[in-house]
């Protein structure tokens, strides 16, 4: 066992893992944070996506032991004080998600996507989600959904510049 | 009728109440459910095709640090036996001989996954290979070998003909025959299958967390096979990350789960890894189609011959095996929307040394649709006619319904012809041909493929299993809410939002004041589950048909309590009123608080309390959707990528609950018939290897691959409940003919013809160099 510390969504976690154990496994099983999905551990579907440093990164593929001194956010750190994401609202609103098993790494990576893509096409949209699959939805309304993320978020934006 | 009877939530575009727990990370799947002290289960799985055990050495799994016990056949010897209908069945745990790769055939229980993990390392099991069964042309003929000694190869036969069929396909002007391939492909939805179990020390109860899509069918089943009283086993099921046709089964992982919490008294979890998923999660479509067609020379379809073969696998999945589904029914509506008189079918089911085959939406459909599509467009190449005009000539006209098809199914009415009339309008088919050709000069090759497709819902009998009717309980809680329960199991589909429309507009009560229950044998009342298309028609005709029974109650209330006639009562908005005059009115609450508390208040006649649970089995043992998909493509001849560049498609599923909802549906559909197309195909190599073992391998659709999907409804009402009509499967139904005859035309210039599904792009560049030609 190897002592690390995980900040998951803003509160830090000493914990002691095996060097074997994955990012994944440790967010699921140890710290009880259910929302990251494993549909392959081969790196493939990206439904166990989260967001280290800031940045997706797939949590099957991850050492627990290596994200050790990292900034997680999971699924479960999106909400603000029991306000969606723009991301979370946007899918509600478009019916992005059926089963909704992979709908978390789809968030993790659109909300990562819009932070430096304020303003994307829809093919620019599709190409960031490429990497996350769903079976379900046939991605048009998450497409969409995305699309009116965007739209949201700029708005809030704009409407922060004004309040000013 | 009343005004509140009109419909307000019925056909409305409803946000989903299922999304912001699923948005939030907070919905339990199976593997979320973690439980103190709960072990967890591994499986060592047969490495070989076919093979006797000559031995099982698990003496060092049992003493690794961690683990709880070691289960092989002896300590676990259920049968996945469906004795009426199949000669033979699956031992859960292999019974000295394995039959396919990924077959259970020792299970670890341990602390945790990777405990037990570990240890199946250390399990040795000694075999003695044999030659596989691979081939299914062969395995019909008994070749190399029986795949069980006591069974033939052939576990499937029947024969068909319409009478004078061989006279009417002789006198035929025009014949040409043609041999359809569909490879072996699978369900994967992104959750894996899994089971937990646990026993209640108290009662002796059985509680069992199945990642199914049938709660009752497999209480059932676990009861049946495990021999233990039905009342004495709970069937949960959490939050299920898709099942596709794939999760109505019961497999042997799930009797095993259950088997170790009884015998160990601990709680026990298995969830499959995707190379176990891609290995043991029943497979779909492999089946051949040697097809011969008579017509005239105006494109009229005479008469169709089809000898459908296809391969079960190496047991018969259980308690249905796919192979018999999949040629069964679509014998029975091969000649689709059309109206040809003639048909003669020949069915052989066949065992072989690979996984077996169960369901994967659409099962039969995607199948008899690539056939009936392809035909058609070959029967137009063959007379240089245009093929939206040979689908014309032969399609069922308004004034036939109800048609009875050549295999004697029976249609009700359907707008088969609007909807490709509309389609072609929406894709704009006209403008096509001078765009095509014009690309064509530039070396660029689009194609366009047409697909008009019937959807068998709504079955009496359906894949899943199940029954032919559906149960809802509704009760109205002492304060006016909302809880109804039924017996299906979503996997995605919305039915807690979708039923609370249903419900809403009857009770006339908030849709926000309903809650829908599902998937607990505890709670649910018996019925048939999710599959076959059948929770929208009949499940949603249960939860009508229970509405309209609870709101004939809350009239008789209302109509006492106002001292006013039965029919000038009025619901809406959580009150009754009598109509005309808004004063008189009385809440559904206080309706409620009386039925509950008031007791003596209570109109002469009617039982203490608002609960009821009504039971619906539609008059007709079918009812059919249709549509029509258009697909155009875009082949590059030089590489064989095909890219689908525009779609349409205009769906008629009968009365719409949720228009939105619905065209979800139509697009995950439309995703995987592009899979079925161009993309997915589990691979076994000559020793009988899976080779397709990941996602990697295993290729499904990418947002990349999924063009824009413009969707259309029309709206033919069922003569059911509700006017509704099933539709969770036309859109793959449809998608695969679509796509590969928009490739068939693509390749016109090289007289290419897609006979094989999926079509890669190897294949494509063998159909450009003139390999494929015919
Ligand atoms: S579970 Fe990590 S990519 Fe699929
Ligand atoms: S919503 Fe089911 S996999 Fe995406």
């Amino acid at each position: 066992m190897v002592p690390i510390t995980l900040t998951v969504n803003g509160v830090k976690h000493a914990l002691e893992v095996e060097p074997r154990w994955l990012l994944a496994d440790v967010l699921r099983d140890e710290l009880h944070l259910t929302g990251t999905h494993l549909g392959c551990e081969q790196g493939v579907c990206g439904a166990c996506t989260v967001l280290l440093d800031g940045r997706p990164a797939r949590s099957c593929l991850t050492l627990a032991v290596t994200a050790s001194g990292c900034e997680i956010t999971t699924v479960e750190g999106l909400a603000k004080d029991g306000v969606l994401h723009p991301v979370q609202e946007a899918f509600w609103q478009e019916h992005a998600l059926q089963c909704g098993f992979c709908t978390p790494g789809f968030l993790m990576t659109a909300a990562h996507f819009l932070e430096n893509n304020p303003n994307p096409t829809r093919s620019a949209i599709r190409e960031a989600l490429s990497g996350n699959l769903c079976r379900c939805t046939g991605y048009q309304h998450i497409v969409n959904a995305v699309e009116r993320a965007a739209t949201i978020i700029r708005e809030g934006d704009s409407h922060a510049i004004s309040q000013d | 009728m009343a005004q509140a009877m009109r419909p307000q939530m019925m056909g409305a575009r409803v946000s989903r109440v299922e999304d912001p727990r699923l948005l939030s990370g907070q919905a339990r799947f199976l593997d979320d459910i973690q439980v103190p002290g709960m072990l967890e289960v591994a499986f060592v799985r047969s490495p070989h095709a076919a093979a006797r055990i000559r031995g099982i050495h698990t003496e060092k799994a049992v003493q690794y640090p961690g683990v709880h016990a070691v289960l092989t056949h002896q300590e676990c010897s259920v049968l996945l036996w469906e004795r009426d209908t199949y000669k033979v069945g699956q031992p859960v745990l292999a019974n000295g001989e394995v039959c396919y790769v990924g077959q259970p055939v020792v299970a670890i229980v341990a602390e945790n996954r990777y405990v037990a993990e570990d240890a199946a390392e250390l399990v040795v099991v000694e075999y003695e290979p044999v030659t596989p069964v691979l081939d299914m042309r062969e395995s019909i003929l008994e070749q190399p070998r029986r795949v069980h000694p006591e069974a033939e190869n052939v576990f499937f036969h029947k024969k068909y003909a319409t009478p004078g069929f061989d006279e009417a396909f002789a006198k035929a002007p025009h014949h040409l025959t043609a041999s359809f391939r569909t490879n072996r492909q699978t369900a994967v939805s992104m959750e894996p299958r899994g089971t937990a179990a646990m026993v209640d020390a108290a009662s002796g109860r059985v509680t069992v967390y199945a990642s199914t899509q049938s709660p009752h069918r497999m209480r059932e089943d676990i009861s049946h096979l495990m021999e233990i009283p039905e009342h004495l086993v709970r069937v949960i099921v959490p939050e299920v990350g898709g099942g596709f046709g794939m999760k109505a089964n019961c497999y042997p992982e799930d009797i095993v789960v259950v088997a170790a919490a009884l015998k160990y008294k601990k709680p026990v979890k298995w969830v499959s890894d995707r190379m176990e998923s891609l290995e043991t999660d029943v497979h779909a479509r492999d089946d051949i189609h040697d097809v011969e067609v008579a017509f005239d020379g105006d494109g009229k379809i005479i008469a169709i011959r089809d000898h459908l073969m296809a391969d079960g696998g190496a047991y018969p999945a259980y308690p249905f095996s796919g192979a018999v589904g999949e040629t069964s029914l679509a014998s029975r509506v091969l000649t689709g929307p059309y109206d040809i008189p003639h048909l003669a079918t020949e069915i052989h089911c066949t065992y072989s040394n690979k996984t077996p085959l169960g369901a994967y939406r659409g099962v039969w459909g995607p199948i008899a649709s690539f056939i009936q599509e392809g035909v058609v467009d070959r029967v137009a190449r063959h007379l240089g006619l245009d093929s939206a005009e040979v689908r014309r000539r032969n399609m069922i006209r308004p004034g036939q319904f109800p048609y009875r098809n050549a295999a004697g199914m029976v249609y009700d009415e359907g707008s088969y012809l609007q909807s490709m009339e509309e389609a072609l309008t929406l894709i704009g088919y006209e403008g096509f041909r001078a765009r095509q050709a014009k690309l064509r000069e530039e070396g660029r090759y689009l194609g366009i493929g047409i697909s008009v497709f019937v959807e068998p819902t709504a079955m009496a009998s359906s894949e899943a299993g199940s029954v032919g009717y559906e149960s809802c309980t509704i009760r109205i809680e002492p304060s006016g809410k909302v809880t109804a329960a039924l017996g299906l199991g979503p996997s995605g589909q919305g039915h807690e939002t979708t039923m609370a429309q249903i419900i809403a507009d009857q009770l006339g009560v908030r849709f926000e004041d309903i809650v829908i229950l599902h998937g607990d044998t505890d709670s649910a009342p018996f019925g048939g589950g999710t599959g076959g298309s059948r929770s929208g028609p009949i499940g949603g005709g249960a939860a009508l048909v229970a509405g309209r029974q609870m709101r004939e109650r809350l009239v008789k209330y209302a109509a006492s309590l106002l001292e006013a006639g039965e029919e000038d009562i009025e619901l809406g908005n959580g009150q009754a009123w009598v109509a005309g005059v808004p004063d008189r009115s009385i809440a559904i609450r206080t309706i409620a608080e009386t039925a509950y508390t008031n007791v003596r208040k209570i109109p002469e006649g009617l039982p203490i309390g608002l609960e009821l649970t009504a039971r619906y089995l539609p008059k007709r043992p079918v009812t059919f959707s249709n549509g029509t998909h258009i697909a155009e493509v875009e082949v590059d001849i030089h590489t064989g990528v095909v890219e689908v560049t525009r779609y349409a498609v205009v769906n008629d599923c009968g009365t719409l609950i949720n228009p939105t909802i619905v065209e979800g549906q139509i697009h995950g559909g439309v995703a995987q018939g592009i899979g079925s197309a161009i993309l997915e195909a589990l691979h076994y190599d000559e020793d009988g290897q899976l080779v397709t073992t990941s996602l990697l391998d295993y290729l499904l659709p990418e947002s990349t691959d999924v063009p824009r999907i413009d969707v259309r409804h029309l709206e033919t009402p069922s003569e059911g409940e509700g006017g509704i009509k099933g539709m969770g499967e036309g859109s793959l139904i449809a998608a695969p003919a679509a796509i590969v005859n928009a490739i068939s035309d693509a390749l016109t210039p090289f007289d290419g013809m897609v006979d094989t599904l999926p079509v890669t792009p190897p294949m494509v560049l063998q159909m450009v160099s003139g390999g494929r030609t015919r």
